[in-house]
C-alpha cells in the first residue's frame, strides 16, 4: 500500500509539500519576533511558490513555469538584499534586531 | 525564433531611458570620487529623464495606435488606454515629489543622489505594472516597485520613526507579494498560462469549475488588497505614511495606488463577478468596512501626516466601487470613473502632502493641526491652495474632488450597488468634517504664541522654508489645476473615456 502510494507521487504530493513549506514561512512571519527569522520565513514562502511553480510545469508539460521560478529566484535574492540591509541600519540605530522595538508608530 | 523584434524594443524604450537615466546620478557621483554632488543637479537629472520618459511614452503609445495593436514582447506587456494614462499620471507625479524631495529637510541632503536613482526605478517598476498583460510581468512590476520604495523609506535623515515604518512596510509587502504570487502560481496551474487577457476570459468559468484556481484569483486579490490598503489589509498605511518621509508619503500615496489600482482593475475585466455573488457580496463588505475605517481612522487624528493617511485608505475604498463596476459588465464605464477618480485623487492628495512637506521644520518635525493655527494670515496664498485640495479632497461639490465620487457613485447606482452607495455618501458626509478641521484651525483660530521671542534656530528654519520654492511651486500647480480642471470636468471624462 505504501510503495504503492509512493510509487505513485504526482502533483498533488507536490502541491501538499508546498503549501505545508508555505504555510510555515506564513506562521513564522506572523509569529516570530526576530527579524532576521522572519525574513527566512519570506524565502521559505518563496521557495515553497517555486516548488508549486514546478511541479505544476511538469504537470502542463510547459516550460514557462520553470522559467517563471527563474524570475522569482532572482527577486528573492533582490529582496533578502534589501531586507538585510534594512536589518543592519536596523541594528545601528537599536543595537538589536527584534519587532518590539517598533511601537513608535501607532494610534 | 526571434526573441524581441526592433517594434518590441521601440515599445520597451521609456522603460530603457528611464533606467538609462537614474543611472547617471550615480555616475556623477562616482565620478565625483563619490562626494555628493549638488543635489540641484541630481534632481535636474532625474526631472529630464522623467520627462525624456514621458515623451517617448506618448510617441510609442500613438505609433501603437496606428498599428492597431498595443501588444509587446509575445503579449507580455501593452501600451494601451490604461497603460498611457496611469504611467503619464505616475511620471509626473515622480516629477513632484522629486521637486519635494529636494526641499524636505529628511531627504536633502547626503544620498540625495542615490533617492533620484531609487525614485526612478521605482517609477520604472510602475510603468512596467501599469503596462503588464502577464502575471509575471505584474509580479516583476510590483516588486521593482516596492523594493526601490523599502529603500527610500530607510535612507531617511529621520533615523527613529523611518527605520520602523521601513521594516514595516518591508516585511508586510514581501508577506503580501508572497501571497499574490503563490495566487498566480494557482492561477497558472489551472489556467496554463499566465496571460491576463486569457485569464480575464476564462475566470468566470474557471472559478466555479476549480476550486484552486478560485483560491488562486482570491490570494491574488489580498494581494492587491494589501498594496492599495483596503480593508483588512490597510492597517500598515497609517504607520507607514506617518514614519516615512513626507515626499515618500506623497509618492506613496498618489503614484503607488495609480499603478497598482490600474494593474488590479485589468483583472476585473473579464467581468466574472456577475455570476459569482459570494465573491461580489465579500468585495462589497470590503469597500464599505474601508471606507468606515479610513474615515473613523482620520477623525480622531491631530497629525495632518496621519490624518491623510486614513483619508487615502477611505478613498481607496471609493476606488474599490469602480473596480466592483468593472467586474459587474460596465468595463468602459467604470474604468473611466475609476481613472478619473485616481487622477484626480492623484493631484489633491499630492498638493496636500506638498503643503505638510512644507510647512516641516526639520527632518523630524510632526505637523500636527496646532502648527497651521492662523496661517492664513502668515501665507495666505498656501493657507488658500490648502483650502481648495481639502474641500476637492472632501469632495464638495465646485471642486474637482466631487466629480471623481459623482462619476463612481453614479456608475454603482446603474449598477444596483445601492446600499454600498448609500454607505460610501454616508462616509464622504464624515469625510467632510476631517478635512473641514484643518481649514477651521487655519482662518478661525488665531496663533496664541505669535508675539513670543522667536528663538534664533526657529528663524534659521523660517528662512530655510522661504526657500521651498518648489514645494510651493507643487502646492499652487495643483490647486491651480484642482480648479481648473473642476470647470473642465467633463472635458477630462471624455479624454480619458476616448482613451480607454
Amino acid at each position: 500500500m505504501l510503495a504503492e502510494s509512493i510509487s505513485e507521487i504526482g502533483l498533488g504530493h507536490f502541491l501538499v509539500l508546498s503549501m505545508i513549506l508555505f504555510i510555515t514561512g506564513m506562521l513564522g512571519v506572523l509569529l516570530r519576533k526576530n527579524i532576521l527569522t522572519v525574513l527566512m520565513s519570506i524565502e521559505l514562502m518563496l521557495n515553497a511558490i517555486n516548488l508549486s511553480f514546478v511541479a505544476y510545469a511538469r504537470s502542463l508539460n510547459q516550460l514557462d513555469g520553470q522559467i517563471i521560478v527563474f524570475f522569482i529566484m532572482t527577486i528573492a535574492a533582490a529582496e533578502a538584499g534589501v531586507g538585510l540591509a534594512l536589518v543592519v541600519a536596523v541594528f545601528k540605530r537599536f543595537k538589536e534586531v527584534n519587532i518590539r522595538f517598533f511601537e513608535h508608530l501607532k494610534g | 525564433m526571434l526573441l524581441a523584434s526592433a517594434a518590441d524594443l521601440i515599445v520597451a524604450s521609456p522603460l530603457f531611458v528611464l533606467f538609462m537615466g537614474s543611472l547617471t546620478p550615480l555616475i556623477v557621483k562616482v565620478l565625483n570620487k563619490n562626494k555628493e554632488p549638488n543635489n540641484f543637479l541630481s534632481m535636474i537629472q532625474g526631472v529630464g529623464t522623467i520627462l525624456a520618459a514621458l515623451l517617448l511614452m506618448v510617441t510609442v503609445y500613438f505609433l501603437l495606435l496606428s498599428r492597431a495593436n498595443p501588444f509587446a514582447f509575445s503579449n507580455l506587456i501593452a501600451v494601451d488606454g490604461i497603460a498611457i494614462i496611469a504611467s503619464t499620471t505616475c511620471l509626473l507625479l515622480a516629477l513632484a515629489s522629486l521637486f519635494l524631495m529636494r526641499d524636505n529637510q529628511s531627504t536633502n541632503g547626503d544620498q540625495f543622489a542615490e533617492l533620484v536613482f531609487l525614485t526612478l526605478n521605482s517609477v520604472l517598476g510602475m510603468l512596467v505594472l501599469v503596462m503588464a498583460t502577464d502575471l509575471l510581468t505584474l509580479f516583476v512590476g510590483i516588486e521593482v516597485m516596492s523594493l526601490a520604495l523599502y529603500m527610500m523609506i530607510g535612507i531617511s535623515h529621520e533615523q527613529k520613526l523611518s527605520k520602523e515604518a521601513a521594516i514595516k512596510y518591508f516585511v508586510l509587502g514581501s508577506f503580501a507579494s508572497a501571497i499574490l504570487l503563490q495566487g498566480i502560481a494557482f492561477i497558472y496551474g489551472n489556467l496554463g498560462t499566465t496571460s491576463i487577457t486569457v485569464l480575464t476570459e476564462k475566470a468566470d468559468l474557471l472559478i466555479g469549475q476549480s476550486p484552486l484556481f478560485a483560491v488562486g484569483m482570491i490570494f491574488l486579490m489580498i494581494g492587491f488588497l494589501f498594496k492599495v490598503s483596503l480593508f483588512p489589509f490597510h492597517v500598515w498605511t497609517a504607520d507607514v505614511y506617518q514614519g516615512a518621509p513626507t515626499p515618500h508619503t506623497a509618492f506613496m500615496s498618489t503614484a503607488v495606488k495609480m499603478a497598482s489600482f490600474a494593474a488590479f482593475a485589468r483583472i476585473f475585466v473579464g467581468s466574472f463577478l456577475v455570476n459569482h455573488d459570494s465573491m461580489l457580496n465579500i468585495l462589497q463588505w470590503i469597500g464599505a468596512i474601508t471606507i468606515f475605517a479610513g474615515n473613523a481612522g482620520a477623525l480622531v487624528q491631530n497629525n495632518l501626516k496621519r490624518m491623510l493617511a486614513f483619508s487615502s485608505v477611505a478613498h481607496s475604498g471609493y476606488i474599490l466601487m469602480g473596480i466592483i463596476v468593472i467586474g459587474l459588465g460596465a468595463t468602459k464605464l467604470g474604468m473611466t470613473a475609476v481613472m478619473f477618480y485616481l487622477v484626480t485623487y492623484s493631484i489633491m492628495n499630492m498638493g496636500a502632502l506638498a503643503m505638510v512637506s512644507f510647512l516641516e521644520k526639520s527632518y523630524s518635525d510632526e505637523i500636527s493641526t496646532d502648527h497651521i493655527k492662523g496661517l492664513a494670515y502668515k501665507r495666505p496664498w498656501l493657507a488658500g491652495s490648502f483650502t481648495v485640495l481639502l474641500i476637492s479632497l472632501a469632495g464638495v461639490p465646485p471642486a474637482l474632488g466631487f466629480f471623481g465620487k459623482f462619476f463612481i457613485f453614479t456608475q454603482a447606482l446603474d449598477q444596483g450597488l445601492l446600499w454600498l452607495t448609500l454607505w460610501a455618501g454616508l462616509g464622504s458626509v464624515v469625510g467632510a468634517y476631517i478635512y473641514l478641521k484643518p481649514i477651521v484651525y487655519m482662518y478661525m483660530i488665531k496663533d496664541d504664541d505669535q508675539n513670543e521671542v522667536i528663538s534664533e534656530a526657529a528663524k534659521d528654519h523660517e528662512v530655510y522654508n522661504n526657500r521651498k520654492w518648489f514645494t510651493k511651486t507643487v502646492v499652487l500647480a495643483s490647486a491651480f489645476t484642482i480648479l481648473v480642471i473642476g470647470l473642465l470636468n467633463t472635458l477630462l471624462y471624455h479624454l480619458l473615456s476616448a482613451r480607454l
